[in-house]
């Protein structure tokens, strides 16, 4: 088995979403590339459904995206970090994280998880995580919110 | 070119796959789910795991878009509905069906499926070619169903042999248009004169057959023999 403990890290990508788990994961990644100074890509990706041609315009949602990307650089500006600002159009967003990590030959992907149940109270898992996880060529940190003091 | 490809089996697997890597943007559905998970891990994500026989699963799918939708499941009466939905809930320019059994193909075509693939049709005229079944051979279909392109093979007892085309009584609307003699494919002219073996090659309407076959095999018409 590969001993890929000591592999250095100098290109991290972050997927961020826009949900409460973005500061968390920004600064997570800026943690672990600061002794090391690597780089940090972060990627939003907007999902666009098939009703839509994916080369066509977004009104609206490029200027959603771009406040998320705003946003995760103000957290990386407040831990001291620069960060590469990353937007792309899919229609999967799993696949895209995915084939972005790859062609950044990045050697640590990190994105978040907000703390969800169901009605019922399951956990909720989502299915971008797991397809990252079983896909993706890298190695992956995914950062789960910390559970509401109410127990979610 | 948006092409939609409803049924993940083995042809719309392929059709997928190829079409891809023509360039085109394509969307397979498959209302399997683990045979869609499949094929996305296979082709990629371009495979959503729905029943592509409903109205949402076009809609989804983006059928208000596309430019072509192929109905390539293993069921006829599905590919029907998918076709019929296509063209007039959605109205896309083109729409392709498989047929599975062949005697569904003038429904299909009255039901205004643009293209009709029926692949028993085609291994059934392959087998003929070589091996003529029937004195009269269906080719094709043209502008539709209107029209069809048919060959006839000239043996023995033929009426049509060692006269000249002019001569020959065709049936209103068909029209003799070439010939093959030692296996090469030559135009029909007015003073062509036909010999034993040559295939003839004709196109006319549908309902000449009996009258063509009573003009170039010369016997009567088995009931549905071509």
């Amino acid at each position: 088995m590969n001993d890929t403990r000591h592999a250095p890290i100098r290109r991290i990508v972050v997927s961020v979403n826009g949900a409460s788990t973005d500061p968390l994961v920004v600064e997570y990644a800026a943690t672990i590339a600061k002794p090391t100074k690597a780089a940090i890509v972060v990627l939003h990706v907007v999902e666009i459904d098939w009703t839509l041609p994916l080369d066509g315009s977004a009104a609206g949602l490029s200027e959603e995206a771009q406040r998320i990307l705003d946003i995760a650089e103000a957290s990386a500006e407040r831990v001291g970090i620069r960060l590469e600002p990353v937007l792309l159009k899919a229609r999967n967003v799993g696949a895209a994280i995915v084939d972005e990590a790859a062609a950044q030959e990045a050697e640590l992907l990190v994105l978040g998880l907000p703390y969800r149940t169901r009605f019922g109270g399951d956990f909720v898992m989502g299915t971008t995580v797991p397809y990252v996880f079983k896909n993706a060529p890298c190695t992956v940190i995914l950062v789960r919110e910390p559970m509401p003091e109410d127990g979610a | 070119m948006f092409i939609i490809v409803v049924g993940g089996g083995k042809v719309g697997y392929y059709l997928t796959r190829e079409l891809i890597e023509a360039g085109h943007e394509v969307v397979l559905l498959e209302k399997t789910r683990a045979r869609a998970i499949t094929i996305s891990d296979e082709i990629g994500s371009v495979v959503l795991a729905r029943d592509g026989s409903e109205g949402s699963a076009l809609a989804e799918a983006g059928a208000n878009r596309a430019d072509v939708v192929a109905a390539v499941t293993g069921d006829d009466e599905d590919n029907l509905v998918i076709c019929q939905m296509a063209k007039h809930h959605f109205a896309v320019k083109r729409t392709i069906a498989r047929v599975n059994n062949p005697k569904n193909e003038l429904l299909f075509r009255h039901l205004g499926v643009d293209e009709i693939i029926s692949p028993t049709r085609m291994i059934l005229g392959s087998i003929e070619q070589d091996i003529p079944v029937h004195e009269l051979l269906h080719l094709a279909d043209l502008g539709g169903g209107d029209l069809e392109l048919i060959e006839a093979l000239l043996a023995e007892g033929s009426p049509a042999i060692g006269k000249a085309s002019a001569d020959l009584p065709m049936p209103e609307g068909c029209t003799l248009f070439a010939y093959i003699r030692a296996d090469r494919a030559q135009p029909v002219r007015a003073e062509t004169v036909f010999r034993e073996g040559d295939k003839v090659i004709v196109i006319g309407p549908r309902d000449c057959e009996d009258a063509l076959h009573g003009t170039l095999i010369g016997t009567e018409v088995e009931a549905g023999a071509v």
